[in-house]
């Protein structure tokens, strides 16, 4: 069976992170002025205004923390019906450190998830030529 | 804005039938609420030469409703929001007053918000969504799609800062649904909640459970904007505006990536700056409730209890009846109805008139009141009333 849920949608100022993400990477848009990172990417840097931005990959090593969560028992948006209870979090990494990204904690119990936990990025095989980045409890 | 003090005041409220399935247009709901307020300022529709709305694509233009009041406007305005969009339109309405375009402004939102256009609903196009928000790619794809669970992720994060509990949430609820019992016009007037039922509900969406939730509802509200000289000669006690901070923003469109600051935080020095009081001089609220938590960071950002006491102040009741500070005493959105804070513009407008005189739902003797608006931890505005 296909897919059933959104698949991210590349557009002309984040397509660098997901196109690193179809390759179980992580790629971080950096400002070239100020040295922020930014997550989400954006057409310029959101701390400075600067227009000299980069892309820097960390591998497929990535580790952070919990830093808040819900826990969703009834799906929100189409597709998510056999995810439930879903876990979304807010994950702080370790290195770049303070950079934040979002997303689930799969494959795990959901009373064992609290702010502070260490969790490892793991890229999930969603189509053909795409992955999604997701969290699991270390 | 510079001082606004007695220069411009709220002479007329009004609202529709409040139902669950209407039956009719938003326009029909609009002309209700519409017609509702004019009567109650005692004026004629054809004194009225500006007319603004906000919605989410869910209602009637301006100047449709205009047009069946029989009025050509001289000015009209729909815009695309949500909460704090009732500050905004005001502070417009006041900007158009001063610089002389026009006289008199009425307010209004309108939405079959049950059996029309559910903002809790989904049947949304997913793709929209991810485009619809700066970085939605990064939200959407994993299954955030609901306020509830954007929030969520704030409040979690502030229970873990503060030591606010889910009791916590629980003493905003309880509160609203008491004010709700004296209000024969809420959905849950005759439907009070105990702390016992609150705690044992499970949650939707941790750290929600559907108590900490608005209302969905059919409803129309208007109020009418004008300055304190025509106010002079409403039949109406006028309503004046003290002060406002209209619409203040998160530094980051993507407000997810800083969930330790919300827009409310900006408003709050502004406000009581251009309005010359302080928190301590307000007996009355409404303070914008989409959610519980929503409310009790919002206590926080307007400086009714220090961080990490606001748990403590719902607790001792506040909120209530003869608390420190009676906030949406009709019951709010979690318990009488939402029209994406409209309705607490009408309450406290009536409470700021002392109508409920004589009656257990009157805030005895309040001069001074506050109402807040919260489009989310993006955007938020306020303003403070006074008879």
């Amino acid at each position: 069976m296909s897919y059933q849920k959104p698949i991210p949608l590349k557009t002309l100022d984040n397509s660098p992170y997901w196109d690193a993400a179809d390759q179980h990477e992580l790629r971080l848009q950096k400002c070239m002025s100020c040295g922020e990172y930014a997550h989400p990417p954006g057409p310029s840097c959101a701390k400075c205004g600067g227009t000299e931005l980069s892309w820097e990959t960390f591998g497929s090593d990535v580790k952070g923390t919990i830093y808040s969560y819900v826990i969703s028992y009834r799906p929100f948006l189409p597709g998510f019906q056999d995810d439930l209870p879903l876990v979304i979090a807010q994950v702080e990494l370790e290195n770049p450190s303070g950079v934040k990204i979002l997303g689930n904690v799969i494959e795990s119990n959901h009373e064992e998830i609290k702010i502070g936990k260490p969790v490892q990025m793991v890229w999930v095989d969603i189509t053909e030529d795409r992955a999604l980045p997701q969290w699991k409890l270390l | 804005m510079s001082k606004l003090t007695e220069k411009y005041a709220i002479v007329g409220v009004g609202e529709s039938e409040r139902s669950k399935n209407s039956g009719v247009t938003p326009l029909h709901l609009a002309l209700d609420a519409a017609r509702a307020a004019i009567a109650d300022a005692g004026l004629n529709a054809t004194e009225i030469d500006g007319f603004m709305s906000y919605s989410e694509h869910d209602s009637c233009t301006s100047h449709q409703l205009a047009t069946y009041l029989g009025v050509r406007p001289k000015y009209v305005k729909d815009i695309m929001g949500g909460g704090s969009s009732t500050e905004m339109l005001i502070a417009d309405a006041i900007g158009l007053i001063e610089a002389g375009m026009v006289n008199t402004v009425l307010i209004y939102r309108s939405m079959n918000g049950r059996s029309g256009v559910r903002m809790g609903g989904g049947g949304w196009d997913v793709n929209m969504l991810q485009t619809a928000f700066d970085g939605g790619s990064f939200i959407i794809p994993y299954g955030a799609g609901s306020p509830s669970q954007w929030f969520g992720l704030f409040a979690t994060r502030h229970m873990h800062e503060t030591g606010i509990t889910k009791e916590h949430f629980g003493h905003v609820c309880v509160s609203a649904y008491e004010h709700a019992q004296r209000n024969p016009k809420a959905f849950f007037y005759g439907k009070p909640l105990t702390m016992e039922e609150y705690l044992k509900t499970p949650d939707l969406s941790f750290p929600f459970n559907k108590h900490d939730y608005c209302l969905e509802s059919d409803e129309a509200n208007a109020i009418i904007v004008t300055s304190a000289d025509r106010a002079k000669d409403c039949k109406s006690r006028p309503v004046y505006i003290m002060g406002m901070s209209a619409r203040q923003c998160h530094p980051h469109a993507h407000y997810w990536s800083d969930l330790s600051q919300v827009a409310a935080d900006y408003v709050a020095p502004d406000l009581y700056q251009n309005a010359g009081v302080k928190p301590e001089d307000i007996q009355v609220a409404s303070i914008y409730d989409c959610y519980s938590w929503v409310v009790l960071r919002q206590l926080e950002a307007y400086g009714f209890a220090p961080r990490g006491e606001v748990g403590a102040f719902v607790a001792e009741g506040n909120l209530k009846m003869g608390g420190k500070l009676p906030t949406n005493t009709a019951g709010g959105m979690l318990s009488e109805g939402y029209t994406h804070g409209m309705n607490n513009v009408l309450e406290i407008v009536r409470q700021i008139r002392h109508e409920y005189k004589g009656t257990d739902r009157q805030v005895e003797n309040c001069e001074i009141g506050i109402c807040t608006g919260w489009a989310g931890p993006d955007i938020a505005g306020a303003m403070i009333l006074r008879n």
